[in-house]
């Protein structure tokens, strides 16, 4: 069955009803918890994780755990859906995050004669069709570039809040994206 | 990115158990009557034990933890586990 016809059913009431259920330890209510969401985070992390699917299982797990340890904070203003995918959201940007914070980034000076992008990255991660084309080519990527490129362009963050976030200088950021851009563009074209 | 995927069967499998085990960790399981009374099926074997002569506090434990059907579902993809009431087979991807 579809994700979305899963949980098409169920109604903010029926999600407090399941999380009170939850922390009263009713073990039926656990199951049904995860039987009903464990796929649209799974989803959501493996698409964002991608090629690195080796990840996605104990990342999706620890998102679970967290969601036990917070479950008390759910208030029931927003789907249980999208609670939980915000606790994925900061899991997988702790994970990219992690890795650019110990990736060997590119040298100063090997950054500065860089060709300009001829692709509009925007656009590609904007659309649909060519989705799937550019997850292969991501995937061909080393991968503190697929992930610099995920972060900045799927995850709409900014190359200062990337910065921010790992430590680094923008200036390393943006020389970090540029050169992603050029790999990615490379492989695109070819 | 509007792809689906289904989590495999065993994940599921895993994180449940992870779960019940942090949930004892912190408290007492809510009891077999009581989780009986609000609707949840009982398995085979829980449904012994809560109508077993014994005392409220052993219709606690989590008995999945003694089960062959957890084992099964947490190492096998779509384990042939099929009792009614099992969140096990409640996870398999059929």
């Amino acid at each position: 069955m579809p994700l979305a016809a899963r949980e098409s059913g169920r109604g903010v009431d029926d999600d407090v009803a399941l999380v009170t259920a939850v922390l009263q330890r009713d073990r039926k209510a656990t199951a049904e918890f995860v039987s009903t969401y464990t796929d649209a985070v799974y989803s959501f992390v493996r698409r964002r994780l991608s090629p690195r699917h080796d990840l996605v299982d104990d990342l999706v797990q620890e998102v679970f755990i967290a969601a036990w340890e917070n479950l008390d904070s759910f208030r029931g203003v927003s789907p249980l859906r999208a609670w939980l995918l915000g606790i994925a959201r900061h899991k997988i940007e702790d994970h990219y995050r992690r890795l650019l914070q110990s990736a060997q980034l590119l040298e100063p000076e090997a950054a500065e004669d860089l060709p300009a992008s001829e692709l509009d990255m925007e656009a590609i991660a904007d659309r649909k069709r060519t989705e799937q084309r550019a997850r292969q080519v991501l995937a061909e990527l080393p991968e503190h570039y697929s992930v610099a490129l995920q972060w900045r362009y799927w995850e709409k963050r900014s190359a200062r809040e990337m910065a921010e976030a790992t430590g680094r200088s923008e200036k390393a950021i943006e020389r970090l994206l540029a050169r992603a851009r050029e790999q990615f563009r490379r492989r695109w074209l070819a | 990115m509007s792809e689906d995927f289904r989590a495999p069967s065993r994940l599921k499998s895993r994180i449940y158990s992870a779960l019940l085990k942090r949930q004892r960790e912190d408290g007492p399981l809510l009891n077999l009557s009581e989780v009986k009374a609000r609707g949840g099926r009982l398995c085979v074997f829980e449904e012994l034990v809560q109508i077993a002569p014994v005392g409220e506090s052993a219709k606690q434990p989590n008995l999945c933890r003694l089960c062959h059907a957890r084992i099964l579902a947490e190492n096998i993809e779509n384990a042939p586990v099929y009792w009614p009431g099992c969140p096990y087979a409640q996870f398999q991807n059929r």
